[in-house]
C-alpha cells in the first residue's frame, strides 16, 4: 500500500500543480473582481468560454499562433465583461445597498447562460481544438517512481505564471494597481482620498473577465473547447476563490493549487468518480477553521 | 316568402362546415399532439437537431397525406440539454403544458431514467434511443419503446469484435453513466470466451477537463487495450492523454463517441487504429433512403434513423388504436410494429393499408423495429469501425 502510494505521489502532485497554475487565473479574476464590487459576478463561465473561442479564432481561423491567439482571449472577454457590468449588473448592484449585489449575482447567472448560448448560436455546438501539434510527454525515471510531463503543459504552465507575475507588479507597483488595492481594502477611505471608484470598477472587470478568458483558453489549449468549456472547470474556480480567501489574489492563487493538488490526491483513496466533491470539501473545512479563507480577505 | 337565414340555421351551419372541407383542410381540426425531446445542446448536441428534423419529416409527410383520420399531428419540441435536470424540466412542459400522448427521441441513459417516471406516471407513451440495461427494467408499464439495442447486447457484440482482434487484457476507462457498472459487468463475463479479460475500470467525472491520473491508472494495469466508454468531450480528451502518455495499444469506443467531430477535433495521430462499433441502420431500407433525402447526407447517423422510426410508430399506432393517447400507443404499437402484416417502410403507405383495414409491419430506417414484451429491439445490424487519417473507415457491417 505504501510503496503504491509511494509511487504514484510524484505524479498526482504533478498534475495537481499544473492544474493548479492554470486554474489560479480564472480563480484570480473571479476574487479581484469580488474584492472590487463586492458581489460574485458568476459570468466566469461564459467568459472563459469566451476566452477560450476567442483564442481559437485567433488561432485557427486567422492563423495567429498561440501567445498574439491569448491577447484576443484576453481583450474579448474584458470588454464584455466591461459591457455586461455596466449594462446589466451595475445597475442592478444600485438598486438597493442591501438586496443589489444578490440581485447582481442572480442576474449574473442568466446572463452566463445567455452568454452561452450566444457562443453556441455563433460557434455551434461542435468540438473544437487549436491548432497545435500534440506532442508525447517527458518521462523522468525518480527511481522509485515515473514521472511523466506534458510540453504543453509546461508552455501553459509558464503562460499563467508568466500573467500572473504581471498582475503581481501592476498592483504592486502601478499607480492604478494601487488605487484598485486601496479601494478593495477601504473604498470609503479611497474615495475621500480622491481614487475614482467608478473608474477602478471598471478596471476590476475589465481586467479580471480578461484573465478568466486567458483561463479558457490555457485549459481549451490542453483539452478541446466546446460551448460548456468554462462550465466544467467553473465550480472548481469558486472553491480555488473561496478556499483562498474571497478577495484575495494571492489567496486565489494558493486556493487553486491547493483544490488542484487536493483533487489529484484524493485519487490515492478515492473513486475518480468523486473527485469534484473534493473542492466542495475543502470548502467546508477551510470554512469552518477559517472562515475567511486560507490567506484572509485583503485584495494583495 | 323569402327565405330567412336565421342565427340558429347559421350557428348549425358553421359548425358543421368544416365537414364539407377537403381532407388537407379538415386536418387542421382539434390536433394530435405529438413531443420531441432531443440533446439539441450538450454532448448530445452533434445528433440532437438531426434527430428532430427526421421526426419533423414524418410528420409532414402525414399532415401532407390529410393527417391521421383527418386530423393533423402537431410536434412540440423540447431541448434534453443532454442533463437530466433541464430534461425533466422539458419533459414536464411535454407532458403538463402541451399535453403529448408520446414524448420522443431522449439520448443518453441519465436522462431517458430521469424522464421515464413522468412518463409512465402520465400515461405518456415513451420512445428512446437510450441504451442501459436498467431502462426497460424500471416499472413502466409498457410505456417505454426503445429502437436501440440495450447493454446486453451491445456489449455481447464488442466482446466478440475485442476477441477477434486478439484483445487479452482490457481495461475500461468510463463515464460516470447508468450504463458504466453493467457494461463492465457483462464485458466481465462475455470476455473469458474468447480468452480474455477484464483488468479493472476507473468511473471518471465527465465534468472534469484534465483526465491525466485517470489514464496513468489504466496504464498501470498493464493492458493491451482500452475501452473508453463515454461521450465525445470527455473521450477527445482521454485520447489526447493516451496519445501523450505513450500509448501505442489497442484503443475501442462506441460510435457515437468517437465520430467524425472528435476526430476533426484532434490530430490524425492521436486517433488513428481507434475501432468503433455501434448498432448499424439498415442501410438497405427505403426508408433510410428516403431519410437520406430528408436529411441531405449519405450517411444519417443511427439516432436519426431511429426517431424517424419513432414518429412512425406513433403516427402508425394512433391510427390502428383510432385514438390518440399514450395507452392507445402502448396497446397498438406492436400490432403495427410486428406480426404477419403486409410489410411497410412508409408511414403514409402504413396509414392507407390502416384506413383499408389490412394489417401491417412496419420496417423502418433503423431495422425491423420488433419489441420484446419489456419494450427492448429484438435484434439489429452492427457496425465497426476504424479511425485511419482523421476518417473512420467501415471494417464490416454484420
Amino acid at each position: 500500500m505504501l510503496s503504491h502510494i509511494v509511487e504514484e505521489l510524484p505524479q498526482l502532485v504533478v498534475n495537481g500543480l499544473v492544474v493548479g497554475t492554470i486554474l489560479a487565473l480564472p480563480a484570480i479574476g473571479f476574487t479581484a473582481i469580488y474584492a472590487v464590487l463586492r458581489f460574485p459576478n458568476f459570468t466566469v463561465a461564459s467568459h472563459a468560454t469566451m476566452g477560450a473561442y476567442a483564442g481559437f479564432v485567433a488561432n485557427v481561423w486567422l492563423g495567429l499562433p498561440i501567445v498574439p491567439s491569448l491577447a484576443l482571449a484576453f481583450l474579448i472577454p474584458a470588454l464584455s465583461g466591461l459591457l455586461c457590468d455596466e449594462v446589466v449588473l451595475k445597475p442592478l448592484r444600485r438598486s438597493s445597498a442591501a438586496t443589489g449585489p444578490m440581485a447582481a449575482a442572480i442576474a449574473a447567472v442568466a446572463l452566463t447562460i445567455a452568454l452561452e448560448n450566444v457562443i453556441r448560436f455563433v460557434f455551434g455546438n461542435d468540438l473544437r481544438g487549436y491548432d497545435l501539434p500534440v506532442y508525447r510527454d517527458w518521462r523522468f525515471d525518480l527511481g522509485f517512481a515515473f514521472l511523466r510531463i506534458g510540453p504543453q503543459q509546461v508552455e501553459n504552465a509558464a503562460i499563467s505564471l508568466a500573467v500572473m507575475t504581471a498582475v503581481f507588479l501592476f498592483l504592486a507597483f502601478t499607480r492604478t494597481g494601487k488605487m484598485m488595492r486601496a479601494v478593495a481594502d477601504n473604498p470609503t477611505l479611497a474615495s475621500i482620498k480622491g481614487i475614482n471608484a467608478e473608474t477602478v470598477a471598471r478596471l476590476a472587470s475589465l481586467i479580471g473577465m480578461g484573465l478568466v478568458g486567458v483561463g479558457g483558453m490555457l485549459l481549451g489549449l490542453d483539452t478541446s473547447i466546446d460551448p460548456l468549456t468554462g462550465f466544467r472547470a467553473v465550480l472548481t474556480v469558486f472553491a480555488a476563490a473561496v478556499v483562498g480567501g474571497l478577495g484575495s489574489i494571492p489567496g486565489a492563487v494558493v486556493g487553486a493549487i491547493a483544490v488542484g493538488i487536493g483533487e489529484e490526491l484524493s485519487l490515492l483513496v478515492l473513486d475518480a468518480s468523486y473527485r469534484t466533491a473534493v473542492g466542495f470539501v475543502a470548502i467546508l473545512v477551510v470554512l469552518t477553521f477559517r472562515p475567511r479563507g486560507i490567506l484572509g480577505e485583503r485584495a494583495y | 316568402m323569402t327565405p330567412r337565414l336565421s342565427r340558429r340555421t347559421l350557428a348549425t351551419g358553421l359548425a358543421l362546415s368544416p365537414l364539407l372541407a377537403p381532407a388537407v383542410v379538415r386536418a387542421q381540426g382539434e390536433p394530435i399532439r405529438l413531443g420531441t425531446l432531443t440533446p439539441l445542446t450538450g454532448a448530445g448536441g452533434p445528433y440532437g437537431p438531426s434527430m428532430r428534423k427526421a421526426m419533423e419529416g414524418v410528420i409532414e409527410a402525414v399532415n401532407g397525406a390529410g393527417g391521421i383520420g383527418g386530423r393533423r399531428i402537431q410536434l412540440y419540441g423540447e431541448d434534453t440539454q443532454t442533463n437530466p435536470d433541464a430534461a425533466v424540466r422539458a419533459a414536464r412542459k411535454l407532458i403538463d403544458v402541451d399535453r403529448v400522448s408520446a414524448i420522443m427521441g431522449t439520448w443518453a441513459s441519465a436522462v431517458t431514467t430521469a424522464v421515464a417516471p413522468l412518463c409512465w406516471e402520465s400515461r405518456t407513451m415513451l420512445f428512446t434511443v437510450s441504451g442501459a440495461d436498467s431502462i426497460t427494467q424500471l416499472p413502466h408499464r409498457g410505456f417505454i419503446i426503445r429502437t436501440q439495442p440495450n447493454s446486453t447486447l451491445q456489449i455481447t457484440k464488442l466482446a466478440a469484435f475485442l476477441g477477434e482482434r486478439g484483445a487479452k487484457r482490457i481495461f475500461i476507462l468510463a463515464a460516470q453513466t447508468p450504463f458504466a457498472l453493467p457494461n463492465k459487468e457483462i464485458l466481465d463475463r462475455e470476455m473469458p470466451k474468447y480468452g480474455g479479460q477484464v483488468l479493472g475500470q476507473v468511473i471518471y467525472d465527465r465534468e472534469k477537463t484534465v483526465f491525466r491520473s485517470e489514464v496513468d491508472q489504466a496504464l498501470r494495469a498493464r493492458p493491451d487495450f482500452i475501452f473508453l466508454n463515454g461521450y465525445t468531450p470527455d473521450v477527445t480528451i482521454l485520447l489526447r492523454e493516451l496519445f501523450r502518455a505513450g500509448w501505442t495499444g489497442g484503443k475501442v469506443a462506441p460510435a457515437y463517441a468517437v465520430n467524425q467531430r472528435l476526430l476533426d477535433s484532434l490530430p490524425a495521430e492521436v486517433t488513428n487504429g481507434t475501432v468503433t462499433w455501434a448498432p448499424s441502420p439498415d442501410v438497405e431500407s427505403p426508408a433510410f433512403k428516403r431519410l437520406q433525402a430528408l436529411l441531405g447526407t449519405n450517411d444519417p447517423d443511427p439516432y436519426s434513423c431511429q426517431t424517424n422510426d419513432h414518429a412512425s410508430l406513433a403516427a402508425l399506432a394512433i391510427a390502428k388504436a383510432g385514438a390518440s393517447t399514450g395507452d392507445a400507443i402502448r396497446e397498438t404499437v406492436r400490432k403495427i410494429s410486428q406480426g404477419q402484416g403486409q410489410p411497410v417502410t412508409d408511414v403514409v403507405e402504413g396509414l392507407r393499408l390502416i384506413a383499408a383495414g389490412r394489417e401491417i409491419n412496419y420496417n423502418g430506417a433503423s431495422g425491423l423495429c420488433d419489441f420484446t414484451e419489456t419494450g427492448d429491439i429484438l435484434t439489429c445490424p452492427f457496425r465497426y469501425e476504424q479511425a485511419e487519417g482523421a476518417k473512420l473507415k467501415t471494417l464490416r457491417i454484420s
